[in-house]
């Protein structure tokens, strides 16, 4: 795909290249910047680490229009053919649900979310947005009318095919995986995700390259 | 599989038992911190008549929708469009006041 990709190397031949997959929509937004300093933080690691841009999102000349989960999935294994060497995948919240059809080493997620959810906090993004123009709207209603026509959630024109993918896609086994979400047993930090203006938490992003350093050794990547 | 739009409902709500006043109080709390960034001192200092929406910036319909699907999630409740009004979001009381009638529903 010719899309961008924003690739930081470390000094010397790396010893495998780490695919983040960020969150979807506003998501990706609120924890791009902390993604980055991950990426500084792996490539100290003398990891390689690159952030494609997905069709249709950030600085993509796609219509998000013409996108759906599919071509995401189909997007991401092409990267990942182009890639010397092993690749791990790291995913955030709704990356999981397109990471699986690439050829990787290992992956590594976190706090995966079901595409589902993702879909209903959209639409009634756009249900609250209605409601304070004065326009009666409904999920439900959302929901009928996304059968036949593309509907704009909370800013992004999605297509039928995408809402309906959205709204059936769960996390798909991959093997080897670790799975970590936020927390004591897993990643120290809060959900930028979910932040309505967006911050960065270096603190974090280091855990973040840290967690996956060390899985990657157990999978057998020095 | 369907449409896959019927998977819009999220068939999880849990069997956590979370119906007691300051469990469900403290879940609000660490909630609005996360999706409006108020940091533990501003959420902890939240009264029964602090302005929300309307009232804290950050509080846009997207934090509002966000706020919603979060309830969901870690409340372990399912929330209706027909049961949100502008009221729920006006004061931290009002919205800890449903909340805790959802809860215990």
């Amino acid at each position: 795909m010719s899309e961008h990709r924003l690739r930081i190397d470390p000094a010397g031949t790396p010893r495998a290249t780490v695919l983040i997959v960020p969150p979807l929509f506003e998501e990706a937004n609120r924890t791009r910047r902390t993604l980055v300093l991950a990426m500084r933080a792996l490539s100290a690691e003398r990891f390689a680490a690159v952030l494609p841009d997905l069709p249709g999102q950030n600085e993509s000349l796609v219509p998000l229009v013409e996108v759906n989960l599919d071509r995401w999935q189909d997007a991401l294994a092409e990267v990942v053919s182009e890639i010397d060497g092993p690749t791990i995948i790291a995913s955030f919240r709704g990356g999981a649900l397109i990471d699986h059809k690439a050829q990787a080493a290992a992956w590594w997620r976190l706090a995966p979310v079901g595409g589902a959810s993702l879909l209903r906090t959209l639409m009634r993004a756009r249900v609250s947005a209605d409601r304070e123009a004065g326009v009666t709207s409904s999920l439900e209603g959302l929901q009928d009318e996304a059968k036949t026509a593309p509907q704009l959630l909370a800013g992004n024109r999605l297509s039928p095919a995408m809402i309906a993918q959205l709204g059936a896609s769960e996390a798909q086994a991959v093997e080897p995986l670790r799975s970590v979400g936020l927390g004591a047993n897993g990643i120290a930090g809060t959900p930028l995700w979910l932040r309505a203006e967006p911050g960065e938490d270096a603190a974090m992003a280091g855990a973040i390259a840290a967690d996956i350093s060390a899985w990657s050794k157990t999978c057998g990547i020095s | 599989m369907g449409s896959g739009i019927e998977g819009i409902c999220p068939f999880r709500v849990e069997e956590r038992k979370l119906t007691d006043s300051s469990s469900v109080d403290a879940t609000l709390r660490a909630m609005l911190a996360d999706v409006l960034g108020l940091g533990e001192d501003r959420a902890a200092a939240l009264t029964e008549d602090s302005g929300l929406f309307g009232e804290l910036p950050e509080f846009d319909s997207m934090a509002v929708a966000t706020v919603l699907t979060e309830m969901e999630d870690r409340l372990g409740i399912l929330i209706d469009d027909d049961e949100i009004d502008g009221e729920i979001f006006e004061t931290y009381g009002n919205l800890l006041a449903f909340s805790l009638r959802k809860v215990t529903d």
